[in-house]
């Protein structure tokens, strides 16, 4: 019985186990890997593939797909680029950017999805080619750069430490308080406690801050994107777990039949996942230009795989409904301490090919297994 | 006497928290039909499944001998092949491929180069199916482009084809007309000469009476004595078995009174989704009153599921015809459109078209209804809330859960049931419909479901009812209308309605004069 308990643990919390693992080893191989400012750096990079992944989440989640959100990325970061070239102010180009961009196209994959029901693994496998085909000739094929200091700011400035730190005492209060209301209602409604079935999330939050704490408290501070992930994850889990619309996802992607014959209007949800995912792609590469001083044509090339990789090894089932964006963010961590690491360890890029491709495996895998538990 | 081919001894299997086989013993013979009966949760899937091999040795105790030998199933490969054949309630068919392939699945005859050989595919088919006098499906025909009673035979066919001794049927006539059931009989009739030993779990006491050799009863995971003869107890005998109790009247009284009218049908039709000009509905106009169970009666088929998605807002596209709620006309464009009218429909197919299996009760509970359980502006959904509303249904329909996380694919049928009626409870429907609302359930549960139904009706609520089981809706229906290929061909009141006089109207042995 013990042994099924211990079992049943990792098997709950295996990509949690696996990042602290992964973590921990990086850190005794190499000890750079654990200096304030290189893990800094791994945060930045995961917040692009993050932004995305949170999309990508909610796509998956209803048993859809997003091919193009790597498209997306490049065409923002030309749109905005050119739109500033114009001589558009940073704070106007940026929104619209997001809505002729991201909304645009959100809203053609989403209306071939919902309205004609076309598989969305091909309208968006079509977005992917156009998209990819409108960055190369908006541009031209070539560079293009800004030198908008503000534009800068987006992707590169920082949140001083100390308001930082002050952030995070917030965030750790309002966790604290809210584990002590959950666990006076679970005893009040009878229920086993829910301190214990929650007792790894609690640590890793615990942690989590600490680190950050830790990571963003010294040197520069938090960058920009990194929080700008951080609010975007937060509202995400919010929404999904806690709103009606949150509700309607999970119904989707469980049954879609049922969840129409329940009510739910189906056009809408799908119209809203798809121009949301797009959105934070645009976003993403409107952060991604902004980082580089700049768009090159070909920004973005490959970005649904580490985003779909990120929701898959975080535990979201391809199938629809089931999932979190808590998994997906460390899905997306996992991917970005993999790939710091072995850049670290000089790893060759043509095997991190190899590994990444093999840990996205061995995630379906797993997921596969978990299903045949249950399905007697 | 005829062997013993299978017995089943001390069989005990655990779910986390659930023991849902505490010592069952029992044995069948050649030659015989052993009805296994039992309510919903008290093991007979479980059983099965166990001799099935589905659940593999060692995840349950206790010994299984076929035909005296001990064996033990790590694999359904393995029990196949000592000559065990499971027809589960959901056909294992594939609806695009033929009856000849479907029967020899995987086992196809091949021809020297190692390409099947369909004539031969064809002709032992239609070998197989001549066994068991079946003449008016061919090997040929599409599974899809057949009736699901003959799916059934196929199935039976299939089992046959590996030379099965051990017939296992789960509910085979759950989904038949009355015309399919005598059918498929007749085929077991000709199986039981042949020596076959067949378990035969169902729910409805008429078939067993008509069908079984002796029965078993299973209750709480555990035989309750031994098997019987089928001609040494009454049927009274056994539900008390079933029960454990004495069971009260299956369609208790009711003292409502009709209102006014709620909802009124005009000239309702529904396209035919693949032939145009055709028609699925044609025509239908009726009325449904506040405080009325009006039965909703037709053979497999003749529309009365159509009618009642077509008024949910099912099929917008292919809907004409005018729906009017309260005396005002409404245009329902879709299922939400419907529920913002007051309407409920409680879905024939709970696995496919109701439940989100792998969520937990509340989650199911409450999906229709969430501004019950959610703050207006942007819907947040207030869990203590809705944690005790589905308490207050799981302690009012007494659904049997661990408690209401429990994800909804782990219950029982019945249990499922009541899940969906508790989300269309909390919906609170003026016009409550239910398409086969007790279908595959117990007897204990669809008393429970009755008497829920007049108590609804009681409070005012218009109830449309949708049964295959006429008996159900002579007892339940204060009106019955029946329908016929897509009309609506005849009304009767409680006190014309006759058992004959119905299935006149529906088979269509007499139609108004035009």
């Amino acid at each position: 019985m013990r042994g099924n308990h211990a079992l049943l643990f990792i098997k709950t919390n295996a990509t949690l186990i696996a990042l602290v693992v992964l973590t921990v080893a990086l850190a005794v191989a190499d000890p750079t890997f654990h200096s304030a400012r290189n893990l800094s750096n791994v945060a930045r990079q995961v917040t692009i593939v993050g932004i995305i992944g949170v999309g990508m989440t909610m796509v998956i989640l209803i048993a859809g797909i997003d091919l193009s959100v790597g498209s997306v990325v490049g065409v923002a970061a030309v749109v905005v680029t050119l739109l500033m070239q114009y001589g558009l102010a940073a704070w106007l180009a940026v929104p619209i950017t997001l809505v002729i961009v991201g909304g645009l196209i959100g809203v053609w994959n989403g209306f071939w999805i919902a309205h004609y029901r076309i598989p969305p693994f091909i309208i968006t496998l079509g977005m992917l080619t156009i998209g990819r085909g409108v960055a190369l000739s908006l541009s031209s094929g070539s560079s293009i750069p800004v030198a908008d200091p503000s534009f800068a700011a987006l992707g590169s400035a920082y949140i001083p430490p100390v308001p930082t730190l002050a952030i995070l005492a917030i965030a750790a209060a309002v966790g604290g308080y809210r584990l002590f209301k959950s666990r006076r209602l679970g005893r009040k409604a009878g229920a086993p406690p829910l301190f214990e079935k929650s007792l790894p999330s609690v640590i890793a939050g615990a942690a989590g801050l600490l680190l950050a704490a830790y990571v963003f408290g010294t040197g520069d501070g938090l960058p920009v994107p990194v929080a700008i992930f951080v609010v975007i994850a937060a509202v995400a889990i919010f929404v999904l777990g806690h709103t009606r619309f949150g509700r309607r996802l999970y119904a989707l992607g469980g049954n879609e039949e049922a969840a129409r014959l329940s009510g739910i209007n189906i056009y809408a949800t799908k119209m809203i996942v798809y121009v949301t995912v797009s959105l934070l792609s645009a976003l993403s590469g409107i952060l991604l230009a902004s980082r580089l001083n700049g768009a090159s044509p070909n920004l973005g090339t490959m970005f649904e795989l580490d985003a779909i990789a990120a929701v898959v090894i975080g535990g979201t089932s391809l199938a629809g409904g089931s999932g979190t964006i808590g998994g997906t963010i460390i899905g997306a961590l996992i991917i970005g301490v993999l790939n710091n690491g072995m850049s670290l360890l000089g790893v060759s890029s043509f095997y991190q090919l190899i590994i990444k491709g093999l840990i996205i495996s061995l995630a379906v895998w797993f997921d596969v297994l978990q299903k045949k538990n249950w399905a007697g | 006497m005829s062997e013993t081919v299978l017995k089943m001894e001390h069989i005990v299997k655990e779910f986390p928290g659930v023991r849902a086989l505490d010592d069952v013993n029992f044995e069948a013979r050649a030659g015989e039909v052993l009805a296994l009966m039992g309510e919903n949760g008290a093991g007979k899937s479980t059983l099965m499944k166990v001799l099935g091999g589905v659940w593999p040795y060692p995840s349950y105790q206790g010994d299984i001998f076929i035909k005296g030998e001990r064996r033990r199933f790590r694999s359904p490969r393995e029990a196949m092949d000592a000559g065990i054949a499971i027809i589960h309630q959901e056909l294992n068919l594939i609806a695009e491929l033929t009856v000849a392939e479907n029967i020899f699945l995987d086992r196809q005859p091949a021809n020297g180069l190692g390409a099947i050989d369909w004539r031969k595919l064809n002709t032992d088919a239609e070998a197989l199916l001549g066994e068991l006098g079946i003449s008016d499906i061919k090997p040929t025909d599409r599974v899809k482009h057949i009736a699901v009673g003959k799916q059934q035979t196929v199935e039976i066919a299939k089992a046959l084809s590996r030379r099965a001794s051990i017939l296992v049927l789960d509910e085979p006539t759950s989904a038949l007309t009355d015309r399919e059931v005598s059918e498929l009989f007749r085929v077991i009739r000709g199986l039981r000469q042949a020596g076959v030993c067949m378990c035969y779990i169902s729910h409805k006491m008429e078939e067993i009476a008509a069908i079984a050799d002796r029965v078993v009863v299973l209750r709480d995971g555990r035989t309750i004595g031994d098997a019987v003869a089928i001609s040494d107890i009454t049927l009274d005998q056994i539900i008390a078995r079933m029960v454990g109790r004495e069971l009260t009247e299956m369609y208790p009284e009711s003292a409502r009174q009709r209102g006014a009218k709620i909802l009124d049908v005009r000239n309702l039709g529904v396209d035919h989704p693949s032939l145009s000009g055709e028609s699925k509905i044609k025509n239908a106009s009726f009325s449904a009153y506040r405080g009325e169970i009006l039965g909703l009666c037709g053979l497999m088929g003749a529309g009365r599921t159509t009618l009642v998605s077509a008024i949910f807002g099912a099929y917008p596209q292919a809907t004409h015809g005018e729906v009017f709620v309260d005396g005002k006309e409404v245009n329902i464009r879709s299922p939400a459109d419907a529920i913002a009218c007051g309407i409920a429909l409680l879905t024939e197919d709970r696995k496919a078209l109701g439940l989100f299996l792998g969520q937990p009760i509340t989650f199911n509970t409450t999906i229709s209804s969430l501004q019950t359980v959610s703050s207006p502006p942007i819907g947040i959904i207030d869990a203590a809330r809705e944690r005790a509303v589905s308490e207050q249904y799981a302690a009012q329909l007494n659904i049997r859960a661990a408690s209401v996380d429990a994800a909804v694919g782990t219950l029982s049928g019945g249990n499922q049931q009541k899940v969906l009626f508790a989300r269309w409870l909390n919906a609170s429907p003026k016009i409550f419909i239910l398409d086969e609302p007790t279908r595959g359930i117990d007897i204990g549960a669809k008393v429970e479901i009755h008497r829920l139904l007049n108590h609804l009706a009681e409070q005012g609520v218009a109830i449309v009812i949708i049964s295959s089981e006429l008996e159900e809706l002579l007892g339940l229906s204060d009106r019955i209308l029946v329908m016929n290929e897509g009309r609506i061909v005849s009304e009767f009141s409680r006190e014309t309605a006759t058992r004959k006089a119905i299935m006149e109207w529906a088979t269509g042995a007499r139609r108004a004069t035009e």
